[in-house]
């Protein structure tokens, strides 16, 4: 321990020797590990984002359908129970919120247009804290129960069908035995929504009113879940699966979108790989300083031996420098990126690019988030990498010869 | 005319709180084709003084006038300019850019001053011949003795044939044989091309060639001696 | 060789190990960046195609507002003759009229709501992929016929094959309602689940018959070709459109601004990453160069002595970085070409790229496309960022004073 200190000591004056290189050092260190928490922040926030909509959009962590509904996503894969079964069991079940709805492909007619959309008979009581619908109502209301009569519609597509609130709608689609069903609905509600996709294809109803029209009383043929947190969804599946049993299909979030559930897998590699590479561009530099630093103490570090200084404690004290000079460059640059994070806390507003981002299926506001898994990555990658990188240097300097290295010019 | 003229020239510097007095109010003139040693203890000037007249060091006070034209208020290109095409320069050892041969470390000084390559390798390959290094011409420094990299130091310094030659201390790292044979070889230098030599020295021995001799002591003249009289 | 590049080239040379770590920053950067802007060009290219080869065309002709609102009425008049003028004018086969309606296809079991184009069957070809995609059954011949070809995934979902028989109920050009019946000649596969799901062909004359277009369609497609030539078409176009018409032409950045601004935005993201890693390389680069000056000061202070100017002194450390940088350029540039070159032809394969690579019509596999442009571009500017880098180590030799720097150890 008292020897620990002693290396401690030495490697830190030593460091300050050269403080220039040692500034520029640790200023590299700090760019690099300020910008693998950084970009990390922004890409996190970003597909954080785009989970946190889609799954609001979906919506739910789980759902649950009969089988080869999501190959046929009409109203013949209807659930095999009836609908207060359903409202029952998973009542008693105790989830933090769950809904059940009927979800249909139809065809929305204004008096002047006609647009292809989905149609959702949803509970609008359950729906509320679950779909984002309810909170982005811009005009009207929402919808009060599951006998409403009224629809919620879309910005975007009540401007493309030029109709607007409390104006009459018909709206098409097909019942078990494909016989056409249509019923008009006035619009009491229109919801923004943070993707135009949303806003287009998506018409939310009273479930009862649904039912109804499609003649499938008391059916439905969409269950849809909220866990309490969406990376961690599989004790709802598993609860979920025990309630309804077999001849059902009970899927996680990420399977029902594959895009977002890649997005997720695919962005932990990302962030990995970015790390690394960001560090290695660092190494370089790292290992060059060490070099320098071993080179021009070469008689210093034979006359330390002769002294009596074993090998080993050579090699601790060159790891020890670069692991303070880590430390520093990493203590700023978790500061600086921290910073850079809060200071940008209210969002990087890229509209100019919004319709491309809209093709990612993210919003042009982007939210840096800083997540205690990835600080910690970037700081574990940088610390056990950035030791592996000094042990060369280090070695070099514990294998001198003594004499050799006093009688150096 | 003098090819070296000091007048009054004072500088002091400051080290810690010490206040040190390397030059005070030393005035000397040396003629065309002088050769002369400045000779004092550690620390009594003479290095100063030479740095003075090669306009490496500005003095605080006083006038140093090279071949008739003042040079102490030229600005460093002008002075740059000076050294490089008016005045020859030999060092301690250790003087040579290391990774250069003896003939690329007098090729580059002419390099510089804009010498043909064509005549580049004749002069240097003449110089060096000259200074007794023929065949050693592709050599580094750190392949060559103490002696034979002041021969190629002083190669460097009068390939381009100055009026002048500061020398500071050059034999301070040789040995007695060596340098002898390194001032026979300024004395030559100074008769054949009338060259002016002033050298830095507290060698006794290389004091014994000088035609004049002038001795300092905390940057002050104290003594000057016509050598060739006695 | 000129003793001033010599000089250089052998102080580059002085330390091996640490010119090497430098060059190899270099080095690692440069194949790094050959690599993945060959990437970026390779997709963003592919990406264009891909998404105009569709259905969109380079440019097109429409009635104004009809890109954002696609509504029924926003016609473009006599749009077959139009057509056949502009296809004359512009000496372009690649030309065809098309009309877009918004329906509910219903076969015997199941109903969606789908977009209708009504198209123009020999010319149709030349701007869509998707007829050649039709592998099973045939495209359309006809331009009367009462016939229709469907996405796989719409085949699939209406459950009907060639020979089925599908309903069409929609609204026309001044909302009556529109209905007719068609047989299905053909399936697509166009790759693109919004393409394959919701996308059905008509010929373009039964088309107006049944929505009751009177000679009117909605858009006149484009191909030029190659996108680079749509700026030109656009003005060519212009100049044929009827003197009293309300027209407009769109390019294709107008018609999918969401393709630009994706390319726009993963570029925003790569330059970030590029730069962090160009600013690891010059802070790598500086610290060595200043190191390599300070340690020559009792050198420098020689030659200056001797007669050379701060400012030659700053030129040879400018030449040794440069030629440092150079090596770097060269090593990284022939390297990340190798590299590259090697997934030129086999491509690259990402865990969960297919569905990343869906959502912007790409193949699962990503291919670099090497050029002059992609194996230089990085590289330049690394080696624009070396010379910038080692400019204060050069700018420190104009403060050295000769006399002090002999002195130095």
């Amino acid at each position: 321990m008292y020897m620990l200190r002693i290396m401690s000591t030495l490697a830190w004056r030593n460091l300050w020797r050269n403080h220039r290189r040692t500034i520029i050092m640790i200023s590299a260190i700090t760019i690099g590990v300020w910008a693998m928490i950084f970009m990390t922040a922004l890409m996190r926030g970003m597909v954080n984002e785009m989970v946190r909509d889609g799954i609001r959009a979906l919506p739910g962590h789980v759902q649950i359908h009969g089988r080869g509904f999501l190959d046929d996503p009409g109203i013949n894969n209807l659930l095999p129970m009836k609908d207060e079964d359903v409202t029952a069991s998973f009542d008693a079940a105790g989830f933090d919120a769950w809904a059940g709805r009927i979800r249909v492909p139809a065809v929305v007619t204004s008096e002047r247009d006609s647009r292809g959309i989905t149609l959702y008979g949803i509970d609008p009581v359950r729906e509320r804290d679950i779909t984002f619908v309810a909170g982005d109502i811009v005009e009207g209301r929402f919808l009060e129960d599951a006998d409403d009569s009224g629809v919620v519609i879309g910005r975007k597509l009540a401007d493309n069908l030029e109709t607007e609130l409390g104006k009459r709608i018909v709206i098409m689609s097909q019942d078990p035995d494909n016989e056409i069903a249509d019923r008009g609905f006035r619009i009491v509600g229109i919801f923004e929504a943070r993707l135009e996709a949303y806003e287009t294809s998506m018409l939310f109803a009273g479930k009862s009113a649904i039912q109804k029209m499609l003649n499938v009383p008391d059916r439905i043929n969409e269950v849809v879940v909220l866990g309490d947190d969406y990376r961690n969804v599989d004790p709802v599946v598993r609860k979920v699966t025990d309630l309804v049993g077999p001849g059902v299909e009970v899927l996680p979030w990420y399977e029902v979108d594959s895009y977002l559930g890649t997005m997720m897998t695919v962005m932990d590699g990302f962030v990995l790989v970015w790390m690394i590479v960001v560090f290695l561009a660092l190494s370089f530099g790292l290992v060059n300083t060490l070099v320098m630093a071993v080179f021009e103490r070469v008689r210093e570090i034979g006359l330390m031996m002769a002294l009596g200084m074993r090998p080993t404690s050579i090699l601790l004290q060159i790891v020890i420098e670069s692991l303070l000079l880590l430390l520093l460059g990493l203590l700023i640059g978790n500061v600086l990126a921290g910073a850079t994070v809060y200071w940008l806390r209210d969002g990087i507003d890229i509209s100019v690019v919004a319709a491309g981002m809209e093709m990612f299926g993210a919003s042009s506001l982007l939210y840096p988030q800083l997540t205690a898994h990835d600080v910690v990555l970037a700081n574990v990658v940088v610390l056990i990498l950035g030791s592996i990188a000094s042990l060369s240097p280090a070695w070099r300097a514990s294998r001198y010869d003594p004499i050799e290295a006093i009688t150096k010019v | 005319m003098t090819a070296v003229t000091c007048i009054e020239l004072c500088k002091t510097y400051r080290q810690g709180d010490q206040e040190i007095k390397a030059l005070d109010h030393a005035s000397i003139d040396i003629g065309e084709g002088g050769f002369v040693c400045l000779s004092a203890p550690s620390g009594g000037g003479k290095t100063t003084l030479l740095n003075a007249i090669g306009g490496l060091d500005i003095p605080d006070s006083g006038e140093v006038w090279i071949a008739g034209k003042r040079i102490d208020n030229l600005g460093k290109g002008e002075l740059a300019n000076l050294r490089l095409h008016k005045i020859g320069y030999v060092f301690q050892a250790y003087n040579l850019v290391p990774v250069l041969s003896a003939r690329e470390n007098v090729e580059f000084v002419m390099q510089v001053q804009g010498v043909p390559a064509g005549q580049r390798a004749e002069k240097s390959m003449a110089i060096l011949k000259e200074v007794g290094l023929q065949g050693l011409e592709d050599r580094r420094p750190a392949e060559m003795s103490g002696g034979q990299q002041q021969r190629v130091a002083v190669a460097r310094a009068i390939v381009s044939r100055p009026a002048l030659v500061l020398a500071d201390e050059p034999t301070a790292n040789l040995d007695s044989k060596t340098s002898d044979a390194l001032m026979e070889l300024f004395v030559q230098l100074n008769k054949t091309h009338g060259t002016t030599f002033v050298i830095a020295t507290h060698d006794q021995r290389v004091m014994g060639y000088a035609k004049r001799l002038i001795k300092m002591l905390d940057g002050r003249i104290v003594d000057d001696i016509d050598q060739q009289a006695a | 060789m000129n003793i001033v590049l010599r000089l250089a080239w052998r102080n580059l040379w002085r330390y091996p190990r640490r010119t090497w770590l430098t060059t190899g920053a270099m080095i690692f950067s440069n194949v790094l960046l050959v690599f993945m802007i060959s990437i970026q060009i390779g997709t963003y290219g592919l990406m264009i195609d891909n998404t105009l080869e569709a259905l969109t065309g380079h440019l097109q002709i429409q009635a104004p507002g009809y890109k954002d609102d696609l509504k029924m009425r926003q016609v473009v008049p006599d749009a077959i003759s139009l057509a056949a003028s502009v296809r004359e004018g512009l000496n372009l086969q690649t030309v065809s009229a098309r009309g877009a309606a918004f329906a509910l296809a219903s076969s015997e079991d199941r109903s969606y709501g789908i977009q209708v184009l009504g198209v123009e069957p020999m010319f149709e070809p030349g701007v869509s992929s998707l007829p050649g995609l039709t592998k099973e059954g045939r495209y359309l011949d006809d331009a009367n016929a009462a016939e229709i070809v469907i996405g796989s995934v719409l085949a699939r979902n209406l459950r009907v094959s060639i020979g089925g028989e599908l309903t069409l109920l929609g609204s026309g050009r001044d909302g009556s309602i529109a209905a007719g019946i068609v047989t299905v000649v053909g399936v697509f596969h166009g790759g693109n689940k919004e393409l394959d799901r919701g996308i059905a062909e008509v010929p373009i004359g039964y088309f107006e018959d049944t929505f009751d277009m009177q000679g009117a369609a909605h858009q006149i497609v484009i191909n030029a070709g190659d996108y680079s030539k749509t700026e030109q078409l656009v003005q060519q176009a212009n100049a044929l459109l009827p003197a009293d018409s309300k027209l407009v032409v769109h390019d294709w950045n107008a018609l999918q601004p969401g393709l630009r601004q994706a390319i726009q935005a993963d570029m925003g993201s790569a330059i970030f990453m590029y730069a962090v890693l160009v600013v690891l390389v010059a802070f790598s680069v500086l610290n060595t160069q200043l190191m390599s000056v300070l340690e020559r000061t009792r050198e420098f202070g020689i030659v200056m002595a001797l007669g050379l100017t701060p400012g030659r002194l700053g030129r040879l450390v400018m030449l040794e970085t440069a030629l440092m940088g150079l090596v770097g350029l060269v090593m990284g540039s022939v390297l990340g070409g190798i590299v590259t070159s090697l997934f030129t032809v086999k491509g690259i394969y990402v865990p969960g790229m297919e569905e990343m690579a869906g959502q912007f019509n790409l193949p699962s596999r990503m291919y670099p496309q090497v050029s002059a442009l992609t194996l230089i571009a990085g590289p330049g500017i690394v080696f624009l960022f070396t010379l910038l880098a080692a400019i204060y180590p050069a700018m420190r030799l104009h403060w050295l004073q000769p006399v002090a720097a002999m002195r130095a150890a």
